[in-house]
């Protein structure tokens, strides 16, 4: 037998548990080597001073002190006894209640940082879209004015004769109005220039070309009412409603004559004038006595020749009423024919430009 | 075994039924017991004091799940070692035992010791020493490892069976056998490496 397997049957040895041919191999082998001898000797001293180990006493007051640490137990809150007792479970019970408040809390803190930026990012989005649309709209509202402007220039020029293609060309982008409701707002623009343009260039233009043309546009939109976009409809608003009132251009020799005529003929139709500006007058007519105040103006022009340009519009209710308005109610009235026929306070809006010649 | 009297059937069935005489009855005989092995588990007096009163505050709370009052000292050695047992972890987690040396001043009873380095295979002890040597054993329980020295705790300090060692950890007699042989060497090889 060798040391190792003598020195693991020690606590056998001393506690007289090997079989008695197990203690004679033993012995005779300690016998025999001094170092597990020594071994041995160190090994009894060790058991006999565990053994020599004295029990300790109980501290005293130990059963009274336990009482009352089970009576103040007794008394505390529930809430206050489980979360003493949290300290107290097992890891075992503890670590994955933990982990899974950890997952939770990772959960939350990915979603707050991950997931906000895509919604800020989403609001970024709706608002550079209510940004551009309101670009959008500016760029109409200046191509409007440049276009009016166009035609005062064109006006002022006043070419002599109308371009009957241009005429022809102004009515069909009217029916292509209806694809300005679906249509991205591109488009839009272009057709407004494609319907503007021409008829700003326009010098004379018939009344019937007009109300057809408006009446057209009327139909059109009252046709799919339903399927119109608010937004849509309100830029569609904005790049239509600036069209000029009707206009005339009256060539006189006397200006101071040819003013207080014309407030005399205006007074004498029902009419009132509204603005004075320099040469042009804006003023308004009943509608029904329109065709033979253009007439009498026509009487009053030294070459014997009104211009008459451009769209008519008609208008109901305030006269002062803002392009927007005014065209609001043309939609308005394209929706409720009827109303538009009881309409008894129908103006005609007519600017007048004074030429002197 | 140097174990506490064995107590009454009819006091742990008091017990059960909630009598707080029959529960004082029950801590004042074993007390002691659960106190030392308490005391050699965690090497402190006011650990082990606070300890035993949580252990015997369990006894109150799940005696009734007690089936066979005859086990009752296995069980109630059970529960101890369980509350030792998470006692120990917790203290360790807390770095308690870091600064713990057999060089440091010894917590006895009668208040510390100086450092004694006794060589085991020395001379006659006096009174003095002897004191010095159960603190110092104390101390050296204390670098073993937990399983080891509750072998040791249960065998060698308390007197435990082997047969009863057997139930309470739950491990075949030669296996507890063999355990324990190897904690007392190490425990052995502890005490050589700090006399010298």
């Amino acid at each position: 037998m060798d040391c190792e397997k003598v020195r693991d049957r020690f606590s056998s040895l001393l506690e007289k548990e090997l079989t008695p041919s197990e203690e004679k191999i033993v012995r005779e082998h300690l016998s025999s080597c001094p170092e597990c001898q020594r071994e041995l000797g160190r090994f009894e001293k060790t058991m006999q001073w565990l053994h020599s180990v004295r029990e300790v006493e109980a501290p005293d007051g130990f059963l009274p002190e336990l009482q009352k640490k089970m009576g103040e137990q007794k008394k505390a809150t529930p809430d206050e006894k489980s979360r003493g007792r949290w300290f107290n479970f097992p890891l075992s019970l503890k670590l994955p209640i933990q982990a899974a408040a950890l997952a939770a809390i990772v959960f939350l803190a990915l979603y707050l940082t991950k997931m906000m930026p895509m919604e800020v990012s989403r609001l970024k989005d709706a608002k550079q879209t209510s940004s551009s649309l309101s670009a959008e709209k500016k760029s109409e509202q200046e191509l409007v004015q440049k276009e009016v402007e166009r035609e005062r220039r064109a006006l002022e020029t006043a070419p002599e004769t109308p371009r009957p293609k241009d005429v022809e060309q102004a009515k069909p982008p009217i029916p292509g109005e209806e694809k300005m409701e679906g249509a991205n707002v591109p488009p839009v623009k272009a057709e407004a220039k494609k319907t503007e343009a021409p008829s700003s260039k326009t010098e004379v233009m018939t009344h019937q070309a007009i109300g057809s043309k408006e009446a057209a546009g009327g139909k059109v939109l009252s046709l799919k009412p339903g399927k119109i976009e608010k937004g849509l409809v309100a830029k569609e608003k904005s790049v239509a409603a600036p069209k000029p009132p009707q206009e005339i251009i009256l060539r006189i020799s006397d200006r101071e004559k040819g003013i207080s005529q014309l407030r005399d003929l205006v007074k004498q139709f029902g009419g009132e004038m509204i603005t004075t500006e320099g040469n042009m007058f804006l003023a308004s007519l009943p509608t029904g006595s329109f065709p033979e105040f253009e007439k009498e103006l026509a009487g009053l022009s030294v070459s014997a020749k009104t211009d008459k340009v451009i769209a008519k519009k008609q208008v109901t209710g305030s006269l002062r009423a803002a392009p927007v308005v005014k065209r609001e109610e043309v939609d308005e009235k394209s929706k409720e024919p009827a109303r538009l026929a009881t309409d008894v306070e129908s103006r005609t809006i007519v600017r007048i430009l004074l030429i002197q010649e | 075994m140097k174990t506490s009297p064995k107590i009454q059937k009819e006091v742990i069935e008091s017990c059960k039924a909630g009598d707080e005489k029959a529960f004082a009855e029950i801590v004042l005989h074993k007390q002691k017991k659960v106190f030392n092995i308490a005391y050699r588990m965690l090497g402190s007096l006011e650990e082990a004091k606070d300890l035993t009163q949580e252990v015997f505050i369990s006894v109150f709370e799940s005696i009734k799940d007690l089936k066979e009052e005859i086990k009752f000292d296995a069980w109630l050695t059970q529960i101890t070692l369980n509350h030792c047992r998470n006692r120990w972890k917790y203290l360790k987690r807390r770095q308690y035992f870091n600064s713990d040396s057999l060089d440091d001043p010894i917590e006895t009873e009668d208040g510390n010791m100086p450092k004694a380095i006794v060589d085991p295979s020395g001379n006659p002890e006096t009174i003095y020493e002897k004191k010095m040597i159960q603190q110092f054993i104390q101390r050296a329980l204390l670098k073993l490892k937990e399983d080891q020295r509750e072998l040791i705790v249960l065998r060698d300090l308390q007197g435990f069976s082997y047969e009863e060692m057997g139930e309470l950890l739950g491990l075949p007699g030669g296996t507890i056998k063999s355990k324990l042989h190897r904690a007392r060497m190490d425990l052995k090889e502890v005490l050589e490496r700090s006399a010298h």
